[in-house]
């Protein structure tokens, strides 16, 4: 396939999750629900299909009977996805409790979406230490006796073993993806759809057309373009929003975008013998993260660092509208921008966003610092 | 030379054209809404005042809200970049810009060079800008352009919430209902406005010298209380609310310019 042709089987994909899921039950399978920094090699192994939940850009009308106005949209849309029947079939959603909108989905799901029970988990604050790791394994071993109770599938350490791979696997495809997506032609809308595209195929499936991508761009030209950015946020998958990155010129040189590079970022240690402990000692490494506590927010020299490696010379903060996580984070990476030399601007985006214009000025502006 | 800068913002349209990018030749101020036939009639008013025809004209840039919609542009530049050139043309030292619009709020901050460094809008909402003020004027059955006189005889300014137009509205009703005369409610409306902007100044920081851009800049009451509120003197010109025109008729003679010189 040439590389166009990939895109836009990932596009599609992208932009049509709920054909997935269908596909997937169709097969046969069964489907899991999964969001932040969910334990899907467990998922996996155990012969179930995890699919991201991001919410989507919908009207909000029924998820608002249960949260508050000022509540992040994208917990909203979940919801409201749950009820208006979008999620329909899927097995189980698991949510970790990683911030205060996070904690507060399930007991509003629980009530609100009968058909797709809720398998809640948390992960501990401070995940280094050994107390730190035992927590963890003991959150992971909830979910998979959650998961068995509900769908009958069962666990096993060979089959986690065989997952960690196929994530491994997965995980360097998508980092070296980013990293070519840096150096050659690919817009923001196609850097996008690869992403947003893992969260609805099986990572064994993703990997080899990830894999075949990489190799048809690095024959096509390199990018040229002046402007070059890191972006950060919770998303940056607004079809709008990246139509301007084109419009303007801007390049997207890296990110650290949750649902994109900062899912790719850690891998299982495949010498640990044991499987789970393997799983466990990725999430206890993972860093550098909003939604992970870092006393020391050592996310901020990880941006500036990231951002001078990939030759950008501006960050655009997406800031999810009433995120407190990434909020608190703002002011140290604007400071820091600043003391590197980096341009920087801070666009706020939510899952309602009908009007860009605004967007569209702060990213022109932008571009005219360069 | 002449080059003609069209700024459409979303409640005027204004038009600058310039010779040698050095004086003023003409402009133009015309109410209208963005989308409207206003950005027509700022050019056909502004040519007719200084007697040239669009033929005459080297380069067209728009720039404002409705930039894309202004066919006859040679270019199109952001309102936050015209407003650094025409601030920094009118005012050389100038290093903060404040651009209120009947929408939006901006905050530029210049270089020595007095190119655009860095800038802060205000978020989705009309507290903070031209919108509130028009608003609040019709609540008290003023015209914008009484406010700063009423203001003036205030004597002890009302507190009115900056945090939302719809609150300050209800708050302005019940200061009124209280029997807090209409001078210390707009003087309070015009702090309102000050605190919401100063608090996006000091997003990009405060660095003197500071002049006020845009149609908002021409109330007097909104001045002061942003000069109480940041401390600093805040320099205005006559020619504020044509600032983006005037920048952007800059911008299309500086990039003729470089085209002729290369
Ligand atoms: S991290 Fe931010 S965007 Fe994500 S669920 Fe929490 S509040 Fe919402």
């Amino acid at each position: 396939m040439t590389s166009k042709e990939i895109f836009a089987k990932l596009h599609e994909v992208a932009f049509n999750p709920k054909q997935q899921l269908n596909q997937y039950l169709a097969d046969g399978k069964k489907v899991v629900l999964v969001t932040y920094y969910t334990p899907n090699e467990i998922i996996h192994s155990m012969g179930l299909v995890p699919m991201g939940v991001w919410g989507a850009d919908i009207q909000l009308n029924q998820s608002k009977k249960y949260f508050p106005a000022f509540i992040c949209s994208i917990m909203q849309s979940i919801l409201e996805l749950g009820i208006n029947g979008t999620y329909k079939g899927a097995s189980a959603l698991v949510v970790p409790s990683l911030c205060d909108s996070l904690k507060c989905i399930g007991q509003n799901w629980k009530y609100a979406v009968k058909d797709i029970p809720f398998i809640p988990m948390s992960y501990p604050q401070n995940r280094k230490p050994d107390y730190g790791k035992r927590f963890t394994k003991a959150g992971y071993e909830r979910v998979i006796s959650d998961l068995e109770a509900i769908t009958g599938a069962h666990f096993s350490d060979d089959n986690l073993r065989v997952s960690n791979h196929i994530y491994n696997e997965h995980n360097a495809v998508m980092r070296e993806f980013a990293e070519v997506a840096s150096e050659y032609e690919v817009s923001a809308q196609e850097r996008s759809d690869v992403f947003k595209s893992a969260w609805f195929m099986l990572p064994e499936e993703h990997t080899t057309l990830v894999k075949e991508l990489i190799e048809r761009l690095k024959e096509g030209p390199k990018d040229s373009r002046k402007v070059r950015v890191l972006v950060s946020g919770i998303l940056a998958d607004a079809p709008q929003l990246l139509e301007l990155f084109e419009k303007y010129g801007i390049k997207v040189a890296f990110d650290d975008v949750c649902d994109e590079s900062r899912q790719y970022k850690k891998d299982v240690p495949e010498t640990i013998q044991n499987p789970m402990d393997g799983l466990v000692e990725k999430f206890c490494s993972m860093d550098d993260d909003t939604l992970l506590y870092d006393a020391d927010k050592k996310r901020v020299d990880y941006i500036v660092t990231e951002a001078q490696k990939h030759h950008a010379e501006g960050v655009i903060v997406l800031m999810t509208k009433f995120c407190d996580p990434e909020e608190f984070d703002y002011v140290p990476i604007k400071r820091a921008c600043e003391k590197a030399g980096l341009h920087q601007v801070n666009i706020e985006v939510d899952r309602q966003m009908v009007n860009y214009e605004q967007a569209a000025t702060q990213l022109e502006a932008f571009s005219e610092l360069f | 030379m002449y080059t003609l800068g069209v700024d459409i913002g979303s409640t005027t349209a204004k038009a600058v054209i310039l010779e040698n990018g050095e004086r003023i030749v003409a402009s133009s101020i015309i109410i209208a809404t963005v989308g409207t036939s206003g950005v027509q009639n700022a050019v056909t008013e502004v040519l007719d005042k200084s007697g040239l025809r669009m033929e005459d004209m080297t380069a067209v840039v728009a720039t404002g809200y409705g930039r894309q919609t202004y066919e006859q542009a040679d270019y199109q530049i952001s309102e936050l970049s015209c407003h650094a050139i025409g601030a920094h043309f009118v005012f050389p030292d100038v290093h903060t810009v404040i651009d209120i619009g009947g929408q939006d709020a901006k905050v530029l901050s210049l270089n020595e060079r007095g190119q655009l460094a860095n800038f802060a809008m205000n978020d989705k909402c009309a507290a903070g800008t031209g919108r509130f003020l028009d608003v609040m004027a019709s609540i008290l059955n003023l015209k914008i352009s009484d406010l700063e006189k009423e203001a003036a005889k205030a004597t002890e300014p009302a507190q009115i919430s900056s945090t939302c137009t719809v609150f300050a509205e209800s708050e302005v009703i019940s200061q009124l209902a209280n029997g807090v005369k209409i001078p210390d409610v707009v003087a309070g409306i015009c702090s309102s406005v000050a605190s919401r902007v100063a608090s996006l100044v000091r997003r990009v920081g405060v660095q003197e010298k500071v002049c006020m851009t845009g149609g908002v800049a021409q109330n007097g009451g909104v001045r002061l209380a942003l000069e109480k509120e940041l401390g600093v003197p805040i320099l205005y010109d006559d020619k504020a609310q044509l600032m983006g025109a005037l920048g952007a008729s800059l911008y299309a003679f500086n990039k003729e310019n470089k085209k002729n010189n290369t």
